[in-house]
């Protein structure tokens, strides 16, 4: 008796597995998602920056020189994540510019509406490096002030 | 429009590797402010926030080198296979990246409410370390000043001139300073007074009772007079103030008393009521002894000159005789009184207080008789001499030999002495005798005139008086101390200093004598 109730209960749970139609229960996630992802990511980079700027302030932390290169840092971030959100909404989101690759070292600029200059603001707008690096160039000095402060014990190394 | 892709590669290429060197320098640096201090969350923060920044520079430079090289070599659809990782590996980077950064301020309070307790700890640390390291000297300090507040009051206790002491309750004593002893009588050696009543001190037992009532009334009692036994039978008058201790909770309650000794200073207070009085007496028997002395010399001029024109042996002779004796009488009298109350100038003789003693025990023994009387002489040669009216001072030292004879009566011993007080400036006689004594209640009024203890007729009571306005008039006092039954003795005090001028001037007038 006992077995026959655990061999109705299989035949049940395999009937609803194997007899029922696919329902779509789960969303699916094309090719745009990902764009949308980073580029929201890059919006909220830039929010969180402008966040530690506004505490760094607030805080009065930037009377100190250390938390100062911060928060010029911080604020050069802000500006490259300006800089490769514009390049990525230009290239793949709305688009208004199309490259080609003409050879190694030549490529074609096309904007929507032919534009010159926003040929040129993308082509400037491509050397993004020119922002992130000098970013992490104030966060190399600060951090490197806030070592000595801590070394040499000055009073306020954090404290406003 | 074609443009040269040469600036975009180069500083894609040089930014990446850029990025990964300085994102590892910054993570070496935050990694060396950790090791500075670890406890620091601030640092943490930083550190975490600089892990995401060098994870995310990997990644997104690892993605464009890769990039580069891929599509300059042709195998552009191996890019397109790695791209939506290193893209989607770059979103998660910064997310995480910001995700951390916004905490800054969260982190920032923990960092300020560590730091504050920290602070708050290390004072107390501090603290509780030199007490620590103190404690020892603190202890030893307090000690020593617990010792010296001890000392302190321990000797407070000890040279009181008062009795300091400490009863029960019941007035069993717990405590009581050498003063204490001194004043009953005792060196402190002499006996312990632990567990004995203060009650049976007092000369009057009702005192204790009374002194307890106002105690448990007032909580003290303030420089209440009372009379306290001596060891000797006597008594001895005393301020007593005292107050009640209640103590601690398992303490029974105790009596602290200071007990003040105002013997002394009540004689003193008595002498110098008996000095006034005396001299209030003096300067009235001065003034009736003027008034009447004048009358009783033109009485007995006129009696005198009705004698001469009178017959011996008539009636109105001897009437006239009898009154020429009484008036002598009362001129003597009168006399007397003038002494006492020292209204005239003594006269100046040098002379030797001993011989003047013998001279009068001379005369006494001729006149009156000193058979049965044992008198002892004991005279300091160093007693030098002196400037005195020598007939008054016999006078004084007749009337003390001849009272000490009445009071010794058939047998007894009179000892007279001199010595010498060279620091007070002083020379003392004593006339001792082993009479019946005088009475306590009589003491104060010996040198009262016509005071006296004598039957009627026998004396006139001016004998102690005058002696006094004699002495009195000396500069010198004169002193009765006298038991009952035991005799009495009288000093009298004389002043030996005298300038060097007057003893020459009252040399050459005896010389001329």
């Amino acid at each position: 008796m006992q077995l026959q109730r655990y061999l109705q209960k299989i035949w049940l749970i395999g009937a609803i597995f194997l007899i029922t139609e696919p329902a779509f229960a789960t969303q699916a996630h094309n090719a745009p998602e990902g764009l949308y992802a980073h580029q929201l990511a890059h919006i909220f980079f830039i929010v969180s920056m402008g966040v530690l700027i506004y505490w760094l302030r607030e805080r009065k932390l930037v009377q100190a020189v250390g938390w100062r290169y911060i928060q010029y840092a911080a604020l050069f971030f802000i500006l490259w994540n300006l800089d490769a959100f514009s390049v990525h909404l230009m290239e793949e989101q709305i688009p208004v510019i199309e490259v080609q690759r003409i050879n190694p070292w030549e490529i074609s600029i096309t904007a929507a509406d032919h534009s010159s200059a926003l040929t040129w603001f993308y082509y400037a707008a491509k050397l993004d490096h020119l922002l992130c690096i000098p970013a992490l160039l104030f966060l190399y000095f600060g951090l490197r002030r806030l070592l000595k402060e801590t070394d040499t014990k000055t009073p306020g190394v954090i404290q406003p | 429009m074609i443009v040269t892709s040469l600036p975009i590669w180069v500083i894609d290429i040089v930014g990446s590797i850029l990025m990964i060197v300085f994102s590892f320098l910054c993570l070496n640096l935050v990694r060396a402010l950790r090791t500075r201090d670890q406890s620091n969350v601030i640092w943490t923060y930083l550190f975490w926030v600089i892990l995401g920044l060098t994870g995310f520079a990997v990644s997104r430079s690892a993605g464009h080198i890769l990039k580069q090289i891929l599509v300059l070599s042709g195998h552009e659809p191996v890019w397109s296979t790695i791209r939506p990782y290193s893209g989607a590996i770059n979103s998660v980077m910064f997310v995480f990246v910001a995700s951390v950064t916004l905490f800054f301020e969260r982190i920032w309070k923990i960092y300020r409410q560590i730091s504050k307790d920290k602070q708050e700890l290390q004072t107390v640390r501090d603290e509780l370390l030199f007490v620590n390291q103190n404690l020892e000297n603190l202890v030893a300090e307090r000690a020593r000043e617990l010792a010296q507040s001890e000392h302190k009051y321990r000797r407070i206790f000890e040279v009181s001139r008062d009795m300091i002491l400490v009863t029960r309750w019941d007035g069993k004593i717990i405590n009581m300073n050498p003063a204490g002893y001194k004043i009953f009588g005792y060196r402190d050696t002499d006996v312990s007074f632990y567990q004995k009543s203060l009650a049976d001190f007092f000369a009057n037992p009702a005192d204790w009772q009374e002194i307890q009532k106002i105690v448990e009334r007032f909580g003290f009692v303030s420089n209440a007079e009372f009379s306290l036994r001596h060891r000797e039978d006597k008594q001895i008058r005393v301020l007593v103030s005292g107050s009640l201790d209640d103590g601690l909770p398992d303490r029974e309650p105790t009596i602290h008393f200071l007990i003040k000794d105002i013997e002394q200073r009540r004689l003193v207070e008595e002498q110098i009521a008996q000095a006034d009085k005396l001299a209030s007496i003096g300067q009235l028997s001065a003034g009736i002894a003027h008034e009447i002395n004048n009358p009783l010399g033109i009485i007995l001029g006129y009696t005198q000159l009705l004698i001469r024109n009178e017959p011996p042996e008539t009636e109105k002779y001897n009437d006239l005789k009898t009154i020429e004796k009484h008036v002598r009488s009362c001129k003597s009298i009168v006399e007397d009184l003038l002494n006492f109350a020292r209204s005239s100038k003594p006269n100046e003789d040098i002379i030797r207080v001993d011989e003047a003693i013998d001279d009068v025990l001379d005369f006494i023994q001729q006149h009156a008789g000193l058979e049965d009387i044992e008198v002892q002489k004991n005279y300091d040669a160093s007693v030098p001499e002196m400037l005195l009216d020598e007939k008054k001072i016999k006078q004084v030292l007749m009337n003390l030999i001849m009272n000490a004879k009445h009071a010794i009566g058939k047998k007894g011993t009179l000892r007279i002495s001199t010595g010498l007080k060279p620091s007070e400036g002083q020379v003392v006689v004593k006339i001792a005798d082993t009479g019946h004594g005088i009475e306590k209640k009589n003491l104060a009024r010996i040198f009262d005139p016509f005071f006296t203890t004598k039957p009627t007729g026998e004396g006139t009571g001016l004998g102690l008086s005058v002696s006094y306005g004699i002495i009195k008039n000396h500069g010198g006092d004169i002193l009765v101390d006298s038991e009952v039954g035991q005799g009495s003795t009288f000093t009298i005090v004389l002043p030996l200093g005298l300038p060097n001028s007057r003893i020459r001037h009252a040399k050459i007038n005896s010389y001329h004598r």
